[in-house]
């Protein structure tokens, strides 16, 4: 069968349309307060526009759309590329003057909610760059949102398979279905946005941080308004951070749940439940560590923990302090917090909760298995059995995800970064989480000393962690091109 | 559950019995060199001989049992355990004075086949203590070899059935089994010859070419100079050494074939070109490192990269140079091949290599079925592949669990992150400077130093030997 081109050209087409329509805020912004940006908006909006709109009137032959597994997998992986590197324009274009490697790099950190950033002294950045930089986290976060909502169960990527929105088999859910469960979603996500801002504000924040934050945050993207990330905000807004965090980290379907069946929808959850107990875990380790280490009061170590545990754990990447400089523990949690990451259907990267669920349920039935070798067992989350070849999905999808990081991991050794930073980066690249270990990538450190090369590397692997990984191997994979 | 425990006492007296026979010989040693440690060898070997002997004694006649599967995961478990804690007693007892936190690591890295030292100045050590290093390693080696073909298979240890001896069931088992058993021994004892007299060709004098041969042979890594292989400077030591551990971490079952000349079935084995083609890419990817990124000269490159590539993939441990200096590159790939492993049926550590083929068949099907969702694909068997994502998930949360205690600890991030690989391997040497191969692990923490010892024989025992031990329902009639 012929690969049918038209529906990737539509879906990458509309993507173009919403960033150029999504450039506009900058552009309004810059012209009302600085005026010294407006120009880079203005052309990368035309050339965004101008390429979308092609796209989409090219596409308009007569016939219908034939949407097969080939044609989602070729629209999705090409629809983020192409979003990154149109929405890099402005950071080249601009006064900034970022290189392309460096305006890549931050535009897909933007889009892939990484929060990874090359600029410096964020503190004394235009406005309108600043909000350029959310609005790539927002938009980002709910494009994996419905991505991860719509697309993932259908192609059936690493056992997303278990979230298909009806049971049947054929895997094609209704279009009016879908399009409604979509528009909730967005509305969900706005309000979210909306109150995290207005409780930023309250908290002390002006409007601009206000709104960039409440857009990085919901997103568990992790882009910040200042170097020091919300170590340079209060105290109170750094609470008000967390609590976004942690929302933005869940699964998002669940929030429409409530309205429905009441908020025992939400904690009912296996993988709600999990995924909050990591939290809570790893909170308190860290907050024991830093204690007994006599570095910090119980009081500040609680809230320094909470804070960069959550933050790390949700795929955010903002931090409070260097918690790089926190010690053997500290790093070494930080590292393999970095792999679990948030829910499925969230914002949040990683391996995902539910995966973990499916691998710790297979680690139990085999040891059940070596005292019974006759029994029958089954795995089941949320009371619902898990079928053989999700689980065989599940597994796939781990290995591919360790041998990417580990492939990540030598790439970015053989430009010359020590081991360590290699191994963090490499994680913390695929996780879509920001900050690495160690000083050049860690927390205090930026991704500006990493060499170009890295830096390329570590787009791609953002890119690839965003797709969940499969998505883009796919793609390039002998089978999609053999017809 | 009286009469239940009986075999695994015999078994372990057995195994006690053996270890204080073996105990007599570096106090023969010591008494020929007239080195006054030769009293503690003997006073370790009566106290061992005692408890070993009594043990069978009691429990007589327990070796007509027929052994049901919880006896044999006992009986493995309380054997290795109870052999480890022998085997600290000559170094409790000796003139070192090691607490007993070092006494335990060192016994346990030595029956673990790990080859971490506590021990500084190996060089003038007494002749008795490095012969008894070696020989524990040596029967850990072939202690573990035995039980990776003739039990774990029978176990179903993470994907292990697949090697099951061919006729399972009838009376036919066990003489068969006590044949193969008998034959590995024969190719184990040929083998550690073979290495120690080309050893002792390339110019090892003869005592420390047989410890040599006796640790590489093991995949165990205990050297008798603490600058390890390097201190030679000698090529053609390094190459012998390089070939022992290679042999060593391949498939033992080859070797019987090709004795009894089935060359077709030795060639048919599956686990070899994966074994060595991953070794090949890692050491050609390090020599082009060393020679372009050092200005090394190739063939020293080529023999130090593929010498630090065997010895990581086969958790032996020996080096030639301290690799935690090569820079970035060269460590991330032993630190990856440190998870990767050798063969399983050989004496080598890690996740195993038959493991790492079937999770990547697995992974390639997945991914053919995510573009032709009903195609046929020749796949591994359904149990098999969950027993082993089952045992990597393990083994995963395990290195997790080590590698932040060991953060605890005090380490620096990669040295716990590397640290942790290699005990749970049994590697031995980390891939950081702190714990790197040219140092020893005498300045960790009282605590970490159980905790390392732990984890080499969780490691060792495939990890779920130990935790079924912890499952409530083991130990319900």
């Amino acid at each position: 069968m012929l690969l049918d081109l038209r529906p990737v050209l539509v879906v990458n087409g509309y993507v173009l349309l919403i960033l150029a329509a999504t450039m506009g805020v900058p552009l309004v912004v810059d012209l009302a307060v600085e005026g010294t940006e407006w120009s880079a908006f203005i052309l990368a909006i035309a050339v965004s526009g101008f390429v979308g709109l092609g796209m989409v009137l090219s596409a308009r032959r007569p016939g219908p759309f034939r949407l097969g597994t080939r044609e989602a997998f070729l629209s999705t992986a090409s629809a983020w590329l192409l979003g990154g590197v149109v929405s890099a324009l402005p950071f080249c274009t601009g006064p900034m003057h970022l290189s392309v490697t460096d305006a890549l790099f931050e535009a897909v950190s933007g889009l892939t909610t990484t929060g990874a950033t090359v600029m410096r002294d964020l503190d004394h950045a235009p406005a309108s760059l600043l909000l350029w930089r959310a609005l790539l986290n927002w938009i980002g976060g709910i494009g994996i949102i419905l991505t991860a909502v719509a697309v993932l169960p259908f192609l059936r990527i690493g056992g997303m398979q278990l979230f298909r929105l009806d049971s049947s088999e054929s895997g094609d859910a209704s279009i009016p279905r879908l399009s409604k469960l979509a528009w909730s979603l967005l509305a969900g996500y706005s309000l979210f946005t909306f109150i995290l801002a207005i409780a930023f504000m309250i908290a002390g924040m002006n409007l601009l941080e206000a709104v960039c934050h409440a857009m990085s945050t919901i997103s568990t993207g992790g882009f910040s308004t200042s170097d020091r990330s919300l170590g340079h905000f209060s105290e109170a807004a750094r609470w008000i951070a967390v609590i976004g965090m942690v929302a933005g980290g869940t699964s998002f379907t669940l929030f429409l749940e409530p309205w429905r069946r009441g908020p025992a929808a939400l904690f009912g959850d296996s993988q709600v439940r999990r995924y909050l107990m990591i939290i809570v875990i790893m909170s308190l380790l860290l907050t024991v560590w830093n204690w007994s280490s006599g570095h910090m009061a119980l009081g500040e170590a609680l809230e320094r923990s909470i804070f960069n545990a959550t933050s790390v754990l949700t795929t955010s990447g903002f931090h409070w302090g260097d918690y790089d400089s926190w010690g053997g523990f500290a790093q070494v949690a930080f590292f393999i917090m970095a792999f679990i990451g948030g829910c499925s259907g969230s914002a949040a990267g990683g391996i995902k909760v539910f995966r973990l669920e499916v691998l710790f349920a297979a680690a139990g039935i085999h040891l059940r298995r070596l005292l019974h070798p006759h029994g029958v067992f089954a795995i089941e989350l949320n009371e619902r059995r898990i079928s053989e070849p999700v689980v065989r999905s599940v597994l796939g999808f781990v290995m591919l995800y360790l041998i990417c990081v580990a492939l990540l991991a030598l790439a970015l050794a053989l430009t010359g970064l020590d081991a360590g930073t290699s191994l963090s980066g490499a994680a913390s690249a695929l996780g879509n989480i920001g900050p690495g270990l160690g000083p050049i990538i860690g927390p205090a450190g930026s991704y500006q000393d990493v060499p170009q090369a890295a830096k390329w590397i570590l787009t791609a692997g953002m890119l690839l962690g965003r797709l969940e990984v499969a998505t883009v191997i796919a793609v390039f994979s002998r089978a999609f091109w053999r017809s | 559950m009286l009469s239940g425990i009986r075999p695994t006492l015999f078994v372990t007296g057995a195994v006690l019995s053996i270890l204080a026979i073996a105990m007599v010989i570096p106090a023969i040693i010591d008494a020929v060199f007239r080195h006054p440690d030769w009293r503690d060898f003997a006073g370790a070997a009566a106290l061992t001989l005692f408890i070993g002997l009594s043990l069978l004694a009691a429990n007589r006649g327990a070796h007509h049992q027929t052994l049901g599967t919880r006896q044999i995961f006992l009986l493995t478990a309380v054997g290795w355990i109870a052999a480890s804690l022998a085997a600290a007693l000559p170094f409790g007892f000796s003139g070192l004075h090691l607490s007993s936190a070092d006494a335990v690591f060192e016994a346990v890295s030595g029956t673990t086949a790990t080859g971490s030292t506590i021990l500084r100045d190996l060089d003038h050590m007494p002749q008795g203590i490095l012969m008894w290093r070696a020989l524990l390693q040596w029967l850990g080696g072939i202690g573990f070899l035995i039980m990776a073909i003739v039990v774990l298979p029978t176990l179903n240890i993470g994907g292990m059935q697949i090697f099951r001896l061919e006729t399972v069931g009838g009376d036919r088992v066990v003489p068969r089994a006590a044949r193969l058993i008998g034959s590995l021994i024969g190719v184990y004892v040929g083998l550690t010859v073979l290495i120690a007299i080309l050893l002792h060709i390339a110019g090892m004098a003869r005592f420390p070419a047989l410890l040599h041969a006796m640790s590489t042979i093991s995949c165990g890594g205990f050297s008798t100079s603490s600058g390890s292989i390097g201190a030679w400077q000698r090529p053609g030591i390094d190459w012998v050494i390089l070939f022992g551990m290679l042999i060593a971490g391949a498939p033992f079952v080859i070797y019987l074939q090709l004795i009894q000349r089935r060359w077709r079935a030795a060639l048919a084995n599956w686990q070899l070109p994966v074994y060595l083609t991953i070794f090949l890419g890692a050491t050609i990817a390090i020599t082009l490192w060393m020679w372009f990124g050092f200005n090394m000269q190739p063939l020293p490159a080529l023999r130090h990269a593929a010498f630090a590539a065997a010895s990581v993939m086969t958790g032996t441990g020996y080096a030639t140079l301290d690799y935690t200096r090569w820079g970035g590159l060269p460590v991330a790939i032993l630190f990856f091949l440190a998870f990767v492993g050798g063969c399983a049926g050989s004496p080598a550590g890690g996740i195993k290599v038959f493991r790492v083929r079937i999770l990547f068949a697995t992974m390639r099907i997945q991914m053919i079925r995510l573009l032709h969702p009903h195609a046929v694909v020749d796949s591994v068997s359904d149990p098999v592949a969950e027993s082993v994502l089952g045992y990597l998930f393990v083994y995963a949360v395990a290195f997790a669990v080590v590698a932040m205690a060991l953060g605890a600890f005090g380490l620096d991030f990669f040295a716990a992150v590397s640290t942790a690989a290699s005990s749970l391997a049994n590697l031995g040497p980390g891939l950081s400077v702190y714990v790197g191969p040219m140092t020893n692990y005498a300045d960790l923490m009282e605590p970490a130093k159980w905790l390392l010892s732990a984890s080499m024989l969780f490691g060792r025992l495939e990890m779920f030997v130990l935790l079924v031990l912890f499952m409530p329902s083991f130990w319900r009639p």
